[in-house]
């Protein structure tokens, strides 16, 4: 092991010199938009080493934190469009608009590989007197303002299954603010919140491990790897016309990147998608994989914007418009 | 069987056992170097070790994090240059120590009771993991919240000759913490609309300048004074030594397990409030604190080992991690194709059992490791200072730069050394300042969750607070400790005796 190390950071070190003729032919930069132990960087850290092995380069991930994930996204945005410098992020950028966050989206950028989707799902504390999502309403409904939601701050995964939530049925509930889904779960398993909504992938081991009791899977259809976890379909059917709605993780370069390079890149993800180990990490974290790229990516990116941000601005969570910038009202 | 077998895999592979020495080694100058983290070297290790089968990589990580904690003292006893935040108490007695020509001892005790720290926590993970994850993760906002407060009446022991010092310096601390956009609501907080303000200020890099910069700006008054002759004697502490300390080194370990536990706090928060028990329970000091006291090096050191133990308590039993390392070591369990959760512990118990043992390793490591080469570490504090303050410089900028590869930390660390220097001169301690930053959004953002969970009535707060046991416990220390520093106190106390 001790030589296949050094063997390694020998190689890391001849990587570095431009050997190579063709793209890539020295070290690309990786800027991961959010923090080391998240769901992006873990996907992110997952599929490159299998990207790198189509690629035929070394790709260095960086996590460039902060801002909601816009200081990252902004460093990619002000590298030359080589293709050296890549970006991973997740859906954040597609409402920084309407939250005033940035001026920049991935209408700056191209589409290498939508990789996944993440499943929304609504849990609840173990000792939480609902078992199921119809309860809850009814419980919030005698008990104005006593339940406690876990939230992430407007724009994130809680805020908008909330305003799905309350464009249906309006619900009297606190909010509690943490610093992601990760403390909030944390918080919801100690009792300090009743009702998180969280990513699937976040809450899965919690729900298999009783820690903590599902309430709703926010999809149309049930989960593979819970399948006795009711959709929220099929307690309230209105809900059908906003779904399926998530999370996704994609991988991006600067807009105006030689037409070769993109080719290549979008062709080592998508290879990488496909490979099995990576397939059993998306599936066993509960993401769905899209592996999406070109035309279909950029109608997905679209269409997510549309939605979501249409469904805060008539929450009232956002500082402008959506029409301000072009966003139709889907 | 399936236990000791467990334990066993990491002490007979020659590899493992390579990886764990090798790792520790490398994260005691990780850890040593200002600006370069353990997170960043684990989260480095995550890619570097992909391909690798998951007890390698996990050995090499492991090694890296017991290693790295420790390491921090190094650099903060030597230069008054804390490696990493967790070792910013032990620059506070270490650093004048190295003064007085006792580096080398200083960084003996140092090591022993790392090691006496980290064992302990080692062992409540092994022994009491369930029964401790479901205590920490119990802990509510407002529980947090006192727990800030108690760290924050440190400032009173911080202060030195004057209190309102102390507390101007304190308060401008939280203020620096409080710059950035605010998690909770994504709302710009002192960042009069620029994107560098956005992501806060770099408290590393605060701290870097803050202590490393000043302290050699300081130096520069007194540039041809001649370096103090270390006295290179004993580097091993006796036992009468360590066992005098013992007692405190137990109580400090068991802090620092615990705090270590909580989902919401580390290493540096564990050493700062384990550095305040120590200034409280040590009635008569041979040296004050603050100007060399041994008790002001064991507390902080076992209690920020002893966190290590304890940040894998909620991962192995909850999957929810203790601190920032852990949080990158369960992403790596995912790639590695495991599942952390509540599950881990009755699917894979051997995963268990290898990560104790490992951790045991490499604390072993981490003795021997830190009792070599120190007489020639401590040659470093011999230097001219004319060559010596070169040095500082050189590292507080290649330590702020690599904080984040941005040039403007670097600007922020000289900025803020300057700032230091000036408050220095003017007999503000910096020790408030630094301890502000880092409990300011502890504080703020658990002030807030617990208003709001509480439907922002101070009564039901209050309510709340009285009628649970951790909270009511906490709160009366915080009154407790708060009113013992006033004179009304004294008046009580002595109408009685009288």
């Amino acid at each position: 092991m001790l030589k296949s190390v050094i063997g390694a950071v020998v190689a890391l070190g001849l990587g570095a010199l431009p050997v190579l003729a063709d793209y890539p032919e020295k070290e690309i930069q990786g800027i991961i938009q959010w923090g080391a132990g998240g769901s992006t960087d873990t996907v992110a850290r997952a599929i490159t080493p299998h990207a790198e092995a189509a690629l035929g380069g070394n790709i260095v991930m960086q996590n460039v934190t902060g801002g909601v994930g816009a200081i990252g996204l902004n460093q990619v945005a002000d590298a030359e469009a080589d293709g050296y410098s890549i970006l991973f992020g997740a859906e954040n950028p597609l409402l920084y608009k309407v939250m005033k966050l940035g001026d920049k989206d991935y209408s700056d950028f191209v589409a290498i590989n939508i990789i996944a989707r993440g499943v929304p799902i609504l849990v609840a504390n173990v000792d939480a007197p609902f078992d199921t999502f119809p309860e809850m309403v009814e419980y919030v409904n005698a008990n104005p303002r006593a339940v406690k939601f876990g939230s992430t701050g407007p724009g994130g995964l809680p805020s908008v299954v909330t305003a799905m939530i309350n464009s249906k049925t309006p619900l009297d509930v606190t909010f509690v603010p943490y610093d992601g889904d990760g403390p909030a779960l944390t918080a919801l398993q100690g009792g300090a919140i009743d009702v998180m909504p969280a990513v699937l992938g976040a809450a899965i081991e919690g729900i298999k491990g009783g820690t903590m009791k599902p309430l709703a899977l926010f999809d149309i259809e049930a989960s593979p790897q819970l399948p006795d976890v009711p959709t929220i379909v099929s307690t309230n059917p209105e809900f059908e016309e906003m779904l399926p709605w998530g999370p996704f993780f994609g991988v991006f370069v600067k807009q105006g990147t030689p037409d070769d390079v993109v080719t290549k890149l979008t062709a080592a993800y998508a290879e990488a998608a496909k490979n099995p180990d990576f397939e059993a990490l998306i599936d066993g974290r509960g993401f769905k994989m899209l592996s999406l790229s070109g035309a279909e990516a950029d109608t997905f990116l679209s269409e997510w914007q549309a939605t979501t941000s249409w469904l805060i601005h008539d929450a009232g969570l956002t500082k402008a418009s959506p029409e301000e910038f072009g966003i139709a009202k889907p | 069987m399936d236990v000791l077998q467990s334990l066993l895999i990491p002490i007979i592979d020659l590899k493992l056992l390579g990886l764990i020495a090798l790792g520790t080694f490398a994260g005691i100058y990780v850890g040593a170097i200002p600006g370069l983290s353990v997170t960043m070297a684990v989260s480095i290790l995550i890619s570097f070790t992909f391909s690798w089968e998951v007890y390698p990589a996990l050995a090499l990580m492991i090694g890296i994090y017991m290693g790295g904690v420790y390491g921090g003292s190094r650099t903060a006893i030597l230069l008054n240059i804390p490696g990493a935040p967790a070792a910013i108490a032990t620059a506070l007695d270490g650093y004048p120590l190295a003064q007085k020509g006792l580096a080398g001892e200083a960084i003996g005790i140092v090591t022993v009771v790392s090691f006496i720290g980290g064992f302990i926590g080692i062992l409540a993970l092994a022994l009491f993991a369930p029964l401790l994850a479901d205590f920490a993760i119990r802990f509510q906002p407002r529980d947090y919240m006192l727990l800030a407060v108690l760290g924050i009446l440190l400032v009173g022991s911080l202060s030195g000759d004057s209190l309102v010092k102390g507390i101007f310096a304190g308060a401008l601390g939280i203020g620096l913490g409080s710059v950035g956009m605010d998690p909770l609501t994504y709302t710009e907080r002192f960042t009069f609309g620029t994107d560098a303000l956005r992501s806060g200020v770099s408290f590393v890099a605060v701290m870097i300048g803050m202590f490393g910069i000043s302290e050699g700006l300081m130096q520069l008054h007194t540039v041809n004074t001649a370096a103090v002759k270390q006295k290179i004697g004993r580097i091993i502490p006796s036992w009468p030594l360590v066992r005098k300390h013992l007692p405190l080194g137990l109580q400090t370990s068991s802090i620092g397990t615990v705090i270590g536990a909580l989902p919401g706090t580390g290493g540096d928060i564990a050493a700062l409030i384990a550095y305040d028990h120590a200034t409280r329970v040590t009635r008569n000091p041979e040296v004050p604190f603050g100007k060399g006291a041994i008790e002001g090096l064991v507390a902080p050191e076992t209690a920020n080992n002893a966190a290590v133990g304890g940040a894998f308590i909620p991962m192995l039993t909850l999957g929810i991690p203790g601190d920032a390392v852990t949080a990158i070591m369960i992403g790596a369990l995912f790639i590695h194709g495991l599942n952390p959760g509540p599950m881990l512990m009755v699917e894979q118990p051997d995963m268990f059992w290898f990560i104790v043992s490992a951790l045991g390793l490499a604390n072993v490591f981490m003795l021997i490791f830190g009792l070599t080469g120190i007489k020639m570490f401590v040659k470093i504090v011999e230097m001219p200072r004319a060559m010596l303050l070169p040095v500082i410089l050189l590292l507080s900028i290649v330590g702020a730069y690599a904080v984040s590869n941005s040039l403007a930390d670097v600007y922020w660390m000289l900025g803020f050394g300057v700032f230091g220097y000036f408050l220095k001169l003017y007999g503000y301690p910096l020790g408030p300042v630094i301890l502000g930053v880092i409990l300011s959004r502890l504080l703020d953002d658990n002030w807030r969750r617990a208003i709001i969970s509480d439907q922002e009535s101070l009564w039901m707060l209050l309510k709340g607070t009285l009628a649970s046991p951790l909270s009511l416990v906490l709160f009366v220390s915080v009154v407790l400790i708060f009113v013992s520093k006033t004179p009304l106190w004294g008046m009580i106390f002595r109408k009685k005796a009288g």
